[in-house]
């Protein structure tokens, strides 16, 4: 799992790559644990290279999201494959999130 | 019908009785009227003979005198001495006197009449024929005149000399050449005729009477009475012309037959009446009678239809499914009476074979409309729920509701999945079905309470996975508890033993049978009986394969489910997605026994048993950690907002999503958490 993070003023683009299972979610959540002072602003996390997300993985966008909802910011997920939709769709988190192509 | 016989009868009885009254009373009448007849001639016979014994002694004291007096015409004052003598002898005799024809004497005028009164004073001399006592023209003289012979006059009073009722008798006087000069008469008194009389009573109320020639009363009782109906008795006294009578009142003759007869009609009647009321109450008790056969009738009548009804709710024609090869059922119920309290009821829906067996508390009537409420709520609450620990909850509900009458239920529930052998049940409180797999043995159950007993109790569901081949026996206690002649029980050792040998579900029932019916002999069976055989035959799971994984309880490890997966899915030829999910569920199964199972910092396994069939995949996760069911977690709610949404929970949530069916376990220490997938 690579996660790469990149600032450009309000706008924070999160990039996934790989399998984000649960060993991965807890690297991850350290990693992006900052970001939520950033919650104020647009987060996009793009996904065009996730391949698999559990529920540890979910729970991650799940703390920006309520971060950002406190905060008046945005979180936009970016380019999800058919899989990681389908797990959104079973989840609801289609719901809760913006979601762009 | 009853009542006219009965009248009938009453009718003929009246009549036999009266026939036999009325003989009887004509007999004993007859009777009495002999016994009456006999005692009054007897009477006025002896009587009678009395009074002519005096009679003749007064002729022939008379005939003596007159024939003794022939001797003294001449000296006509010697005969008032004679006459004298006489009487003397014979008290009876009032007055003697001799009364010569017209102008005898001429000294003593035409009428010389010398006449002897018996007075108080003694006996009295003194002549009384005269022109005013003219007795020529006088019957006592006439008579014994023309005739010669001697003659009874009719009574009459004497006036003249003793004053009293007298009667005369007179013989004529003959002279020497033969001639008649006069008459000797003598006048007899008649009060003791009275006495004699008197003495004629062959009854109290009878009385007899002495009469003339001409009907005159010589001597009666001082008063007779007058009767409406009697008999008389009548007898001729000799020589005199008087007539001695007998007068027997009828009443006094029959009055006691009467009064008996009066009596036997009064109790004869009181006798009828009595029969009436017999007669009555029997046609009413034989009415009643026919009123309950009848009622009775009608009751097995309707046993039989509500066994029709009953039978026909539960499926009987065998075997059920005909064109599935995967499974092969027979069931038999024997109720003890003419309905039961014994259900069993299997159908399937989405490929899942759902089936119940049970037992009502009690017999008859009342537990078979247990019965069937509660076989209509198995149908209905599984109609629309597959978990077998539901339905039994759900259906525990309705029956504590209703139950008024504290009768409760055995009841086992099974759902068997029959693309993959899964096999999820709840006991509540029934006999634990035997499993027939490898081994023989009882299935392990959860006892719990039957249902209708505790309300709001939530019944756990347990699991098992059925192989190709494998089979559950079901039944009742009227198997376990079947009775022999010495109130032996069949028991549970008897029926595993019965159990024996690949057979089919039909030949396995069957010997059930014989064996149970071999054991209780000719001992009357004491409950209902029911056995429910299934049988899994899925080729399906005759081709399985199985895959395992085992872990150490580190988040670390959790890629190796991924390989693990995909080795499946390869094998499987599953598509990319299923797999994602597959590999998805299992990882979230696995970190929560990881995160919550074991405690942090302590060492433990995970293993991961994949069962790969044909049409369907199951993994089964088990630890040894503390228990743990992820299955009783709260359910997420997806649809939440944000800040609503908390951040756990969707783990579970979303194995229950993917999977098929799942479900947790603990045994022998171990949490088990059985998902399966059908494919």
């Amino acid at each position: 799992m690579d996660i790469t993070i990149k600032t450009q003023g309000t706008e924070t683009i999160v990039t996934f790559n790989g399998r984000l299972d649960t060993p991965a979610a807890q690297q991850a959540a350290a990693q992006l644990e900052p970001l939520q002072e950033k919650a104020g602003g647009t987060i996009i996390l793009d996904c065009k290279d996730l391949t698999y997300i559990s529920s540890s993985g979910l729970r991650i966008f799940l703390v920006l999201r309520k971060a950002a909802s406190q905060n008046g910011g945005t979180v936009i997920v970016r380019s999800i494959g058919r899989d990681i939709r389908n797990v959104f769709m079973m989840t609801g988190f289609l719901n809760l999130f913006q979601i762009e192509d | 019908m009853y009542a006219r016989q009965g009248l009938l009868m009453v009718l003929l009885a009246a009549l036999l009785l009266e026939v036999t009254s009325l003989i009887q009373y004509f007999y004993a009448k007859k009777g009495l009227r002999k016994e009456a007849d006999s005692r009054a001639q007897s009477e006025m016979t002896a009587t009678r003979l009395r009074i002519e014994n005096y009679t003749l002694s007064v002729e022939n004291d008379a005939r003596l005198l007159s024939w003794a007096l022939s001797d003294f015409l001449d000296n006509p004052d010697e005969l008032p001495a004679l006459i004298t003598k006489m009487m003397d002898n014979n008290p009876v005799i009032a007055n003697g006197f001799v009364a010569f024809k017209d102008n005898y004497y001429p000294q003593h005028g035409r009428w010389y009449e010398p006449v002897v009164t018996r007075l108080p004073e003694g006996l009295v001399l003194h002549q009384i024929g005269s022109q005013e006592h003219d007795y020529f023209s006088a019957d006592w003289y006439i008579k014994p005149m023309q005739t010669g012979d001697g003659y009874w006059s009719e009574p009459y009073f004497d006036k003249d000399g003793v004053k009293k009722l007298v009667v005369t008798y007179s013989v004529p006087v003959n002279d020497d050449s033969g001639a008649r000069v006069g008459i000797l008469g003598v006048d007899v008194e008649l009060d003791w005729l009275n006495v004699l009389v008197s003495m004629v009573k062959p009854y109290k109320n009878a009385f007899s009477t002495l009469t003339s020639r001409k009907g005159q009363l010589i001597a009666a009782p001082p008063e007779t009475l007058s009767f409406e109906k009697s008999l008389r008795y009548e007898s001729d006294i000799y020589r005199t012309g008087w007539k001695i009578s007998v007068t027997i009142p009828e009443d006094e003759l029959y009055g006691h037959i009467k009064k008996i007869s009066t009596l036997v009609l009064f109790l004869q009647i009181l006798g009828l009446m009595l029969l009436i009321l017999i007669i009555q109450w029997t046609a009413r008790e034989q009415i009643k009678l026919e009123n309950i056969s009848a009622s009775r009738e009608k009751i097995e009548e309707e046993l039989k239809i509500a066994r029709g009804i009953q039978m026909a709710m539960i499926p009987k024609v065998f075997p059920p499914y005909p064109e599935r090869k995967d499974i092969d059922i027979y069931a038999s119920i024997l109720p003890a009476k003419e309905v039961g309290g014994d259900l069993y009821d299997f159908y399937i829906r989405d490929e899942k074979l759902y089936f119940c067996i049970g037992d009502v508390s009690g017999k008859g009537v009342p537990a078979s409309l247990v019965m069937a409420v509660t076989r209509s709520l198995f149908r209905t609450v599984s109609a629309h729920e597959n978990s077998p620990g539901h339905i039994v909850t759900s259906l525990n509900e309705s029956m504590s509701e209703m139950n008024e009458n504290n009768m409760f239920v055995t009841f086992f529930c099974g759902v068997l999945d029959l693309r993959n052998g899964n096999l999820r049940y709840c006991n509540a409180g029934h006999n634990a079905p035997v499993i027939l797999n490898t081994d023989k043995s009882i299935l392990p159950v959860e006892p719990n309470v039957p249902l209708g007993i505790v309300p709001g109790m939530k019944f756990q569901e347990q699991e098992i996975e059925l192989r190709y081949d494998d089979a559950i026996f079901l039944y009742t206690d009227g198997l376990t508890e079947a009775e022999n002649m010495n109130h032996d029980f069949f028991g549970e050792q008897r029926m595993l033993d019965a159990l024996s040998g690949l057979k089919g579900s039909r030949s396995h029932l069957e010997e059930m049978q014989k064996a149970v019916e071999s054991y209780v002999g000719h001992a009357p069976q004491s409950d209902d009986l029911t056995m429910l055989f299934i049988h899994y035959l899925n080729d399906d799971s005759s081709s399985e394969s199985e895959k395992h994984l085992l872990i150490h309880n580190d988040i670390q490890q959790i890629p190796q489910l991924a390989a693990f997966v995909e080795a499946i899915a390869e094998k499987k030829q599953l598509d990319h997605s299923l797999s994602l999910n597959l590999n998805l569920a299992l990882e979230e199964a696995v970190t929560n026994v990881i995160m919550y199972a074991y405690p942090k910092g302590t060492d433990g396994l995970v293993d991961i048993e994949a069962i790969i069939r044909e049409h369907s995949l199951t993994f089964i996760v088990s630890d040894s950690g503390q228990p743990f069911d992820p299955t009783s977690q709260p359910q997420a709610d997806i649809s939440l907002g944000v800040d609503d949404r908390p951040i756990g929970g969707l783990g579970i949530y979303m194995v229950r999503n993917i999977m098929d069916s799942v479900s947790y376990r603990r045994s022998d220490g171990k949490n088990i958490l059985t998902m399966i997938k059908n494919i």
